[in-house]
């Protein structure tokens, strides 16, 4: 790895995006540090999935640049390299509001596929399956297909293949948003215990509680730009701006 | 002429009849993707003569495709017209049925969510892993149904070889009908048309069946 | 088929009456026309001709819509008719039965899309000149090497569906076909032809009218100098009535020279290019 050993595993310089001509990102800027977890939070609409869209290639930026491990994937708006976009793309996960497991595959194939593609025995791949559902209370569950499981044990089934890639990265996007209440709280716990686990994160979420027991930082995104951000200590009790307080006012009651 | 050298003389054209049928779907299928897939190139003038092509070949009669593509040549080129009728059916067929799978395909790609797609990506699939891998059984999944309707009309369209003199059963049927002045044949070729599509029906039954592992 | 029929029945019949002639009315016991025409002109009345046919023999002889007997051979008859001043009836008669109700009286002619068998000339009956010709020839490219139907052997064929070739290779001549290579049947005469001069097939068996015209349009076909399977069809009358016999066919001359024949052929399309008077 050529990256350096100082240099943020993930960093966004000056990101801008717009859709038909409205913007969605302006000047969007953000590093994330080895063993951090970042969340995103804001009202809907503020750019936030856009945000992690552009920073895993899903979406193009219309400027700025991205860097992995201070390497530039995009420079001034730019792929350095398009064909490279697939090395990169080895160094995270992205963890999709709606799990997009493959229904046709069963759990195991679905978190054992990927890596065999990279190259991994088939036997190394399912070992690592089989212990990555362990982790995630899966267990058993190996031979199911998606459609016969909850919501709740598809994501964690959808957090596990994103882990079998050994991502240096992973990034949530509002991962607990489509499930029913009595769901989220299995997939909040999983994720709450990569953390303890030092795994690098960004999160997308509406859980506030969550986002301030977990993380080291707390971004506010409104309107495309970040309002305000810091630790989540004082972000949430202390906030600076009144947007973010009129936002956090909501989640009070 | 017995009604057992009747039903003999007519298996002699069945085995004609299923080398139509199989070789059609042996060559449709996948020639009915690619087609599918230059539908829906990104390439507008690709996409637009495919959609114009595909739009001929299910706007005209197969009889006129076939005779088209028997007699064509000799007609347009002066080339020999082919003595083994099978090469131009077949051909034709093959055609006129990739025409009607690649808009079964087609729908059945556009069916399956874009978010497929984007796991694939970010997992670091290719775009042919993705195809082949992640879309391609899904979609098999989706157009079975549909697949088994063109396979059904199939079983009776060999018929239409008739056109360009190919000598399969329903048109060694039709001579004995006219020799011997009478309907048993054509009802013979009814009962054989059914129980040709009975097996259709129940392989193609199987082939659902074994795809319906997941919803 | 039915035509075939026919000829098998009448054959026997032929046979029957020729070996009973002594002790029934055989051909020529019954009263002449002659004579009773002669007795009819002499009283001044005017003659009746009357003509028996098939009623369900199109397009020589049926019914119209109307009810009214009609088809190429009653239109001939009746202009005959009327170009000697006779009275014209049709009688319809029963095919299987035809010479006998000829001997018998109920009819003074059997006209009506009649092959000519060679057992009835042979009765005695008194046979017209025929009017129409039938046969099948091969066409084939004029470098063909093929000059007659043995050379057909492993030879690709086609024939039309429904044609009277098509029976003939399943009956009669299913000894010959037998030894072809491949026998096509085709819906139409240009699918046989095109094979033909797409070099798909080395021969067509088809009517010779279709194939003369189709050489007389087109280059490089060459027919066969070979018939197979020729029939004719022609007026039979009873053995005393010759005179008869002259007098329709001198008449029918005159309407094939005034052009009265080819006015009533035209209505016939189908059949025009096999009748002899216009094709001589």
């Amino acid at each position: 790895m050529n990256g350096n050993k100082n240099a943020p595993i993930f960093a966004l310089n000056n990101i801008r995006k717009s859709f038909a001509d409205v913007p969605v990102l302006e000047d969007i800027s953000l590093s994330v540090e080895q063993g951090n977890v970042v969340s995103i939070i804001g009202p809907s609409g503020s750019g936030k999935s856009t945000l992690l869209r552009c920073g895993t290639f899903l979406e193009t930026a219309d400027g700025g640049d991205i860097l992995y491990d201070g390497e530039y994937a995009m420079k001034d708006g730019v792929y350095v390299d398009k064909a490279a976009l697939r090395k990169f793309r080895s160094r995270f996960g992205l963890v999709f509001q709606n799990f997009k497991l493959f229904p046709h595959y069963s759990v195991l194939k679905n978190i054992a596929e990927p890596p065999m593609l990279q190259g991994v025995s088939r036997e190394e791949a399912e070992d690592r399956a089989m212990g990555l559902l362990r982790k995630m209370g899966l267990e058993g569950r190996e031979k199911a297909y998606p459609s016969q499981l909850s919501g709740g044990q598809q994501q964690r089934v959808a957090i596990a293949r994103a882990l079998a890639m050994n991502p240096e990265i992973l990034f949530f996007d509002e991962p607990t948003s489509a499930l029913d209440p009595e769901l989220t709280g299995e997939v909040l716990k999983v994720i709450r215990q990569l953390a303890d686990e030092h795994m690098t994160m960004v999160v997308v979420t509406h859980e506030m509680p969550f986002a301030k027991a977990v993380s080291n930082r707390v971004i506010f995104m409104a309107g495309g730009v970040i309002v305000e951000q810091g630790d989540p200590i004082s972000v949430f009790e202390n906030p600076q701006e009144e947007r973010t307080r009129q936002f956090l006012r909501v989640f009070e009651h | 002429m017995s009604f057992i050298a009747m039903v003999l003389k007519m298996s002699e054209g069945l085995g004609r009849t299923c080398a139509i049928f199989f070789l059609t779907l042996l060559f449709s299928l996948p020639l009915g993707m690619c087609i599918a897939l230059l539908r829906m190139s990104k390439n507008r003038v690709i996409a637009g003569v495919t959609r114009f092509v595909i739009s001929v070949l299910r706007g005209t009669p197969l009889m006129l495709q076939l005779l088209a593509v028997t007699y064509g040549p000799y007609y347009l080129f002066g080339f020999n017209v082919s003595r083994n009728k099978l090469i131009p059916v077949v051909i034709a067929f093959a055609i006129n049925y990739a025409a009607y799978f690649a808009e079964i395909y087609r729908g059945g790609i556009e069916s399956i969510s874009k978010g497929q797609y984007e796991a694939a990506e970010v997992l670091g699939y290719t775009r042919l892993q993705t195809f082949m891998r992640i879309i391609l059984p899904q979609v098999m999944k989706r157009i079975m149904p549909s697949v088994t309707n063109e396979v059904v009309t199939l079983v009776k369209d060999t018929s239409m070889a008739f056109t360009v003199s190919y000598q399969e059963m329903f048109t060694i049927g039709k001579q004995i009908a006219n020799s011997q002045t009478s309907f048993l044949p054509f009802v013979v070729a009814g009962v054989f048309y059914f129980v040709f599509n009975a097996i259709v029906d129940y392989v193609m039954g199987r082939i659902e069946k074994r795809l319906d592992y997941y919803d | 088929m039915k035509k075939l029929l026919a000829l098998c029945l009448t054959a026997a019949m032929v046979l029957a009456l020729a070996a009973c002639g002594g002790s029934t009315s055989g051909a020529g016991s019954s009263a002449s026309s002659e004579q009773a025409a002669a007795e009819t002109e002499a009283a001044g009345e005017t003659q009746t001709f009357v003509m028996g046919i098939d009623p369900e023999y199109p397009p020589f002889s049926y019914m119209d819509d109307d009810g009214n007997y009609t088809g190429f051979d009653v239109e001939i008859c009746q202009a005959v008719c009327d170009h000697l001043g006779w009275e014209m009836k049709v009688f319809g008669v029963n095919w299987d039965q035809k010479l006998v109700q000829l001997d018998a009286g109920e009819c003074d002619c059997i006209w009506s899309g009649m092959t000519i068998v060679k057992s009835m000339k042979e009765s005695g009956y008194v046979i017209s000149k025929p009017y129409f010709y039938n046969t099948q020839v091969l066409l084939v490219k004029e470098d063909s090497d093929i000059t007659s139907a043995d050379d057909l052997a492993g030879k690709s064929v086609a024939v039309q569906l429904g044609t009277s070739g098509e029976s003939l290779l399943q009956e009669d001549l299913a000894d010959l076909a037998a030894t072809f290579g491949e026998l096509v049947t085709c819906d139409s005469f240009l699918k046989c032809f095109t094979e033909l001069d797409g070099n798909a097939v080395d021969a067509v068996f088809v009517d010779l009218p279709v194939a003369l015209s189709y050489t007389a349009e087109h280059e490089g076909f060459r027919i066969v100098n070979e018939e197979l399977g020729a029939e004719e069809y022609g007026i039979a009358f009873r053995s005393v009535d010759q005179v008869l016999c002259d007098q329709v066919e001198g008449a029918i001359a005159e309407l094939v020279a005034d052009g009265t024949y080819a006015q009533i052929a035209a209505k016939y399309p189908d059949i025009v290019s096999n009748l002899i008077f216009l094709n001589e």
